[in-house]
Protein backbone atom coordinates (compact mmCIF):
# COMPACT_ATOMS: atom_id res chain seq x y z
CA UNK A 1 0.00 0.00 0.00
CA UNK A 2 1.46 3.44 -1.33
CA UNK A 3 1.47 6.47 1.00
CA UNK A 4 -1.63 7.91 -1.43
CA UNK A 5 -3.73 5.28 -0.64
CA UNK A 6 -3.10 5.21 2.99
CA UNK A 7 -4.31 8.83 3.46
CA UNK A 8 -7.00 8.16 0.80
CA UNK A 9 -9.33 8.34 3.44
CA UNK A 10 -8.79 12.12 4.16
CA UNK A 11 -10.63 14.82 2.62
CA UNK A 12 -9.54 15.35 -0.91
CA UNK A 13 -9.28 11.27 -1.92
CA UNK A 14 -6.16 10.24 -4.26
CA UNK A 15 -4.99 14.18 -3.84
CA UNK A 16 -5.30 13.74 0.06
CA UNK A 17 -1.61 13.07 0.70
CA UNK A 18 -0.10 15.97 -1.28
CA UNK A 19 -2.71 18.50 -0.28
CA UNK A 20 -2.09 17.91 3.31
CA UNK A 21 1.41 17.15 3.37
CA UNK A 22 1.66 20.81 1.43
CA UNK A 23 -0.52 22.70 3.89
CA UNK A 24 1.44 20.81 7.08
CA UNK A 25 5.08 21.65 5.43
CA UNK A 26 3.90 25.30 5.59
CA UNK A 27 2.72 25.14 8.43
CA UNK A 28 5.86 23.77 10.54
CA UNK A 29 8.12 25.93 8.39
CA UNK A 30 5.28 29.51 9.71
CA UNK A 31 5.47 27.79 13.32
CA UNK A 32 9.70 26.97 13.11
CA UNK A 33 10.07 30.94 11.97
CA UNK A 34 7.57 32.16 14.57
CA UNK A 35 9.25 29.92 17.60
CA UNK A 36 12.61 30.93 16.70
CA UNK A 37 12.13 34.58 16.88
CA UNK A 38 10.23 34.66 20.03
CA UNK A 39 12.75 32.58 21.42
CA UNK A 40 15.76 34.71 20.01
CA UNK A 41 13.78 38.05 21.49
CA UNK A 42 13.58 36.37 25.01
CA UNK A 43 17.21 34.83 24.50
CA UNK A 44 18.57 38.63 24.16
CA UNK A 45 16.62 40.07 26.72
CA UNK A 46 18.02 37.80 29.21
CA UNK A 47 21.64 38.05 28.13
CA UNK A 48 21.55 41.85 28.19
CA UNK A 49 19.73 41.76 31.92
CA UNK A 50 22.47 39.80 32.61
CA UNK A 51 24.82 42.26 31.33
CA UNK A 52 23.68 45.15 32.50
CA UNK A 53 23.26 43.70 36.24
CA UNK A 54 26.91 42.88 36.11
CA UNK A 55 27.77 46.36 35.36
CA UNK B 1 3.39 60.85 6.64
CA UNK B 2 6.68 61.35 5.36
CA UNK B 3 7.52 63.33 8.54
CA UNK B 4 6.45 60.06 10.54
CA UNK B 5 8.81 57.42 7.95
CA UNK B 6 11.74 59.78 8.79
CA UNK B 7 11.00 59.69 12.37
CA UNK B 8 11.33 56.04 12.09
CA UNK B 9 15.32 56.53 11.18
CA UNK B 10 15.68 56.73 14.81
CA UNK B 11 16.09 53.23 16.68
CA UNK B 12 13.83 54.06 19.68
CA UNK B 13 11.11 55.41 17.82
CA UNK B 14 11.49 52.33 15.20
CA UNK B 15 11.53 49.76 18.35
CA UNK B 16 8.59 51.30 20.06
CA UNK B 17 6.36 51.52 16.36
CA UNK B 18 7.01 47.42 15.95
CA UNK B 19 6.00 46.80 19.09
CA UNK B 20 2.67 48.83 18.57
CA UNK B 21 2.18 47.06 15.27
CA UNK B 22 2.85 43.60 16.28
CA UNK B 23 -0.94 43.15 17.09
CA UNK B 24 -2.50 44.88 14.50
CA UNK B 25 -0.29 42.91 12.12
CA UNK B 26 -1.08 39.44 14.14
CA UNK B 27 -5.44 39.59 14.37
CA UNK B 28 -5.47 41.04 11.07
CA UNK B 29 -2.75 37.90 9.38
CA UNK B 30 -4.73 35.07 11.75
CA UNK B 31 -8.31 36.66 10.46
CA UNK B 32 -6.92 36.62 7.14
CA UNK B 33 -5.72 33.04 7.25
CA UNK B 34 -8.81 31.45 8.92
CA UNK B 35 -11.09 32.81 6.20
CA UNK B 36 -8.65 32.37 3.59
CA UNK B 37 -8.39 28.56 4.70
CA UNK B 38 -11.94 27.96 4.85
CA UNK B 39 -12.24 29.54 1.03
CA UNK B 40 -9.25 27.41 0.03
CA UNK B 41 -10.52 24.05 1.49
CA UNK B 42 -14.05 24.17 1.80
CA UNK B 43 -15.68 26.89 -0.53
CA UNK B 44 -13.14 26.66 -3.68
CA UNK B 45 -14.91 23.94 -6.20
CA UNK B 46 -12.07 21.04 -7.69
CA UNK B 47 -10.56 21.91 -10.68
CA UNK B 48 -11.96 20.23 -13.98
CA UNK B 49 -8.55 19.20 -14.38
CA UNK B 50 -6.22 18.99 -11.57
CA UNK B 51 -9.57 17.51 -9.35
CA UNK B 52 -8.42 18.66 -5.96
CA UNK B 53 -4.88 18.48 -6.01
CA UNK B 54 -4.91 21.99 -7.04
CA UNK B 55 -5.74 23.37 -3.82
CA UNK B 56 -1.79 23.41 -3.17
CA UNK B 57 -1.71 26.80 -5.11
CA UNK B 58 -3.37 28.88 -2.36
CA UNK B 59 -0.19 28.20 -0.34
CA UNK B 60 2.22 28.02 -3.66
CA UNK B 61 1.38 31.24 -5.34
CA UNK B 62 1.08 33.36 -2.30
CA UNK B 63 4.29 32.25 -0.63
CA UNK B 64 6.33 31.89 -4.44
CA UNK B 65 5.36 35.65 -4.86
CA UNK B 66 6.29 37.05 -0.96
CA UNK B 67 9.52 35.35 -1.58
CA UNK B 68 10.33 37.65 -4.62
CA UNK B 69 8.78 40.58 -2.84
CA UNK B 70 10.85 40.06 -0.07
CA UNK B 71 13.77 40.11 -1.91
CA UNK B 72 13.10 43.54 -3.32
CA UNK B 73 12.34 44.58 -0.01
CA UNK B 74 15.46 43.22 1.14
CA UNK B 75 17.38 44.83 -1.50
CA UNK B 76 15.64 48.05 -1.22
CA UNK B 77 16.05 48.61 2.35
CA UNK B 78 19.67 47.43 2.06
CA UNK B 79 20.70 49.78 -0.58
CA UNK B 80 18.95 52.90 1.64
CA UNK B 81 20.75 51.51 4.38
CA UNK B 82 24.11 52.06 1.74
CA UNK B 83 23.25 55.32 0.50
CA UNK B 84 21.63 57.27 3.35
CA UNK B 85 22.99 55.36 6.41
CA UNK B 86 19.75 54.37 7.80
CA UNK B 87 20.86 51.67 9.99
CA UNK B 88 17.08 50.94 10.63
CA UNK B 89 16.93 50.07 6.85
CA UNK B 90 19.60 47.63 7.38
CA UNK B 91 17.73 46.08 10.16
CA UNK B 92 14.78 45.43 8.17
CA UNK B 93 16.81 44.24 5.02
CA UNK B 94 18.96 41.77 7.69
CA UNK B 95 15.53 40.35 9.59
CA UNK B 96 13.95 39.67 5.97
CA UNK B 97 16.53 37.59 4.66
CA UNK B 98 15.22 34.26 7.03
CA UNK B 99 11.48 35.50 6.01
CA UNK B 100 12.50 35.32 2.80
CA UNK B 101 13.80 32.25 2.76
CA UNK B 102 11.11 30.44 4.68
CA UNK B 103 8.42 31.85 1.65
CA UNK B 104 11.19 30.46 -0.72
CA UNK B 105 11.42 27.11 1.27
CA UNK B 106 7.32 26.82 1.16
CA UNK B 107 7.57 27.53 -2.53
CA UNK B 108 9.43 24.76 -3.98
CA UNK B 109 8.30 22.68 -1.45
CA UNK B 110 5.23 22.96 -2.20
CA UNK B 111 5.53 23.18 -5.58
CA UNK B 112 7.42 19.95 -5.31
CA UNK B 113 4.45 18.25 -4.02
CA UNK B 114 2.05 19.34 -6.01
CA UNK B 115 4.36 18.90 -8.86
CA UNK B 116 4.24 14.80 -8.45
CA UNK B 117 0.97 13.68 -9.12
CA UNK B 118 0.53 16.87 -12.17
CA UNK B 119 3.96 16.05 -13.37
CA UNK B 120 5.10 12.71 -12.34
CA UNK B 121 8.37 13.94 -10.96
CA UNK B 122 8.87 15.73 -7.99
CA UNK B 123 11.47 18.18 -9.13
CA UNK B 124 12.83 18.82 -12.74
CA UNK B 125 15.21 21.47 -13.56
CA UNK B 126 13.05 23.73 -15.53
CA UNK B 127 13.63 27.34 -15.65
CA UNK B 128 11.18 28.58 -13.09
CA UNK B 129 11.78 26.24 -10.22
CA UNK B 130 15.75 26.65 -11.24
CA UNK B 131 15.90 30.38 -10.71
CA UNK B 132 14.07 30.12 -7.60
CA UNK B 133 16.07 27.53 -6.02
CA UNK B 134 18.86 30.26 -7.19
CA UNK B 135 17.20 32.57 -5.40
CA UNK B 136 16.88 30.36 -2.12
CA UNK B 137 20.97 30.14 -2.39
CA UNK B 138 20.58 33.72 -2.70
CA UNK B 139 18.91 34.19 0.35
CA UNK B 140 21.44 31.86 2.08
CA UNK B 141 24.41 33.67 0.87
CA UNK B 142 23.22 36.72 2.41
CA UNK B 143 22.55 35.39 5.47
CA UNK B 144 26.26 33.72 5.89
CA UNK B 145 27.45 36.84 4.28
CA UNK B 146 26.02 39.22 7.41
CA UNK B 147 27.00 37.03 9.59
CA UNK B 148 31.02 36.58 8.42
CA UNK B 149 31.57 39.83 9.69
CA UNK B 150 32.05 41.78 12.93
CA UNK B 151 31.20 44.67 12.43
CA UNK B 152 27.38 45.57 11.79
CA UNK B 153 27.68 48.51 9.47
CA UNK B 154 31.13 46.36 6.97
CA UNK B 155 28.00 42.94 7.38
CA UNK B 156 25.08 45.20 6.53
CA UNK B 157 27.45 47.18 3.50
CA UNK B 158 28.74 43.78 2.17
CA UNK B 159 25.43 41.85 2.43
CA UNK B 160 23.54 44.98 0.65
CA UNK B 161 25.86 44.71 -2.24
CA UNK B 162 25.29 40.95 -3.10
CA UNK B 163 21.12 41.82 -2.17
CA UNK B 164 20.99 44.70 -5.02
CA UNK B 165 22.89 42.46 -7.57
CA UNK B 166 20.86 39.72 -6.83
CA UNK B 167 18.36 41.49 -7.89
CA UNK B 168 18.99 40.23 -11.33
CA UNK B 169 16.98 37.44 -10.29
CA UNK B 170 13.90 38.42 -9.96
CA UNK B 171 12.73 39.40 -13.67
CA UNK B 172 14.32 35.86 -14.78
CA UNK B 173 11.69 34.33 -12.03
CA UNK B 174 9.15 36.51 -13.30
CA UNK B 175 9.14 35.91 -17.01
CA UNK B 176 11.17 32.65 -17.20
CA UNK B 177 7.62 31.08 -18.36
CA UNK B 178 7.40 33.32 -21.26
CA UNK B 179 11.32 33.40 -22.01
CA UNK B 180 12.03 29.78 -22.05
CA UNK B 181 9.66 26.76 -23.05
CA UNK B 182 9.17 25.60 -19.41
CA UNK B 183 7.01 22.47 -17.71
CA UNK B 184 5.87 25.02 -15.43
CA UNK B 185 2.76 26.35 -16.02
CA UNK B 186 2.15 30.29 -16.97
CA UNK B 187 0.65 32.82 -14.94
CA UNK B 188 -1.99 31.64 -11.92
CA UNK B 189 -3.02 35.37 -11.46
CA UNK B 190 -3.82 37.60 -14.48
CA UNK B 191 -4.51 37.26 -17.87
CA UNK B 192 -4.43 33.33 -18.87
CA UNK B 193 -4.88 32.66 -15.23
CA UNK B 194 -7.62 31.38 -13.01
CA UNK B 195 -11.59 31.91 -13.56
CA UNK B 196 -13.51 31.03 -10.89
CA UNK B 197 -14.47 34.17 -9.01
CA UNK B 198 -14.06 31.69 -5.80
CA UNK B 199 -10.79 30.66 -6.83
CA UNK B 200 -9.30 34.18 -7.01
CA UNK B 201 -11.05 35.14 -4.37
CA UNK B 202 -9.46 32.10 -2.05
CA UNK B 203 -5.97 33.51 -4.02
CA UNK B 204 -6.43 37.08 -2.19
CA UNK B 205 -7.06 35.87 0.78
CA UNK B 206 -4.03 33.56 1.14
CA UNK B 207 -1.93 36.62 -0.48
CA UNK B 208 -3.47 39.39 2.17
CA UNK B 209 -2.62 37.06 5.02
CA UNK B 210 1.35 36.04 3.99
CA UNK B 211 1.77 39.97 3.93
CA UNK B 212 0.44 40.43 7.43
CA UNK B 213 2.92 37.61 8.19
CA UNK B 214 6.07 39.10 6.55
CA UNK B 215 5.19 42.08 8.69
CA UNK B 216 4.09 40.36 11.78
CA UNK B 217 7.71 38.53 11.30
CA UNK B 218 9.58 41.99 10.74
CA UNK B 219 8.45 43.50 13.67
CA UNK B 220 9.01 40.47 15.97
CA UNK B 221 12.55 39.79 14.24
CA UNK B 222 13.40 44.10 13.87
CA UNK B 223 12.87 44.39 17.88
CA UNK B 224 15.60 41.36 18.84
CA UNK B 225 18.11 43.13 16.06
CA UNK B 226 17.78 46.88 17.34
CA UNK B 227 18.10 45.74 21.10
CA UNK B 228 21.27 43.96 20.19
CA UNK B 229 22.73 46.86 18.24
CA UNK B 230 21.83 49.29 20.43
CA UNK B 231 22.66 47.16 23.54
CA UNK B 232 24.96 50.22 24.92
CA UNK B 233 22.37 52.90 24.83
CA UNK B 234 20.46 54.31 27.60
CA UNK B 235 16.86 54.01 26.48
CA UNK B 236 17.84 49.85 25.83
CA UNK B 237 19.07 49.24 29.52
CA UNK B 238 15.64 51.40 30.58
CA UNK B 239 13.70 48.81 27.92
CA UNK B 240 15.04 45.77 29.28
CA UNK B 241 14.89 46.49 32.98
CA UNK B 242 11.19 47.16 33.00
CA UNK B 243 10.31 44.24 30.65
CA UNK B 244 12.20 41.95 33.00
CA UNK B 245 10.77 43.29 36.45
Amino acid sequence: MTMVEFFSFLPYGKYAFYVWLAYGVSTLTIITLFVTAKRNHSKTLRFLQNKYSRS
Amino acid sequence: MWKWIQRQASPKVFYSTCTRLIPWFFWPFISFLIIGLYWSLVVSPADYQQGDGYRIIFIHVPSAILSMMVYAVMAIAGGIGLIWQIKMAEVVAKVSAPIGAGFTIIALATGAIWGKPMWGAWWVWDARLTSELVLLFLYLAYMSLNSAFDNPKTAAKASSILAIVGLINLPIIHYSVVWWNTLHQGYSVGTGGIKDPDMQIALALMFVASIFLYALYVSIKARTEVLVREQNSRWVQEEVRSLVS
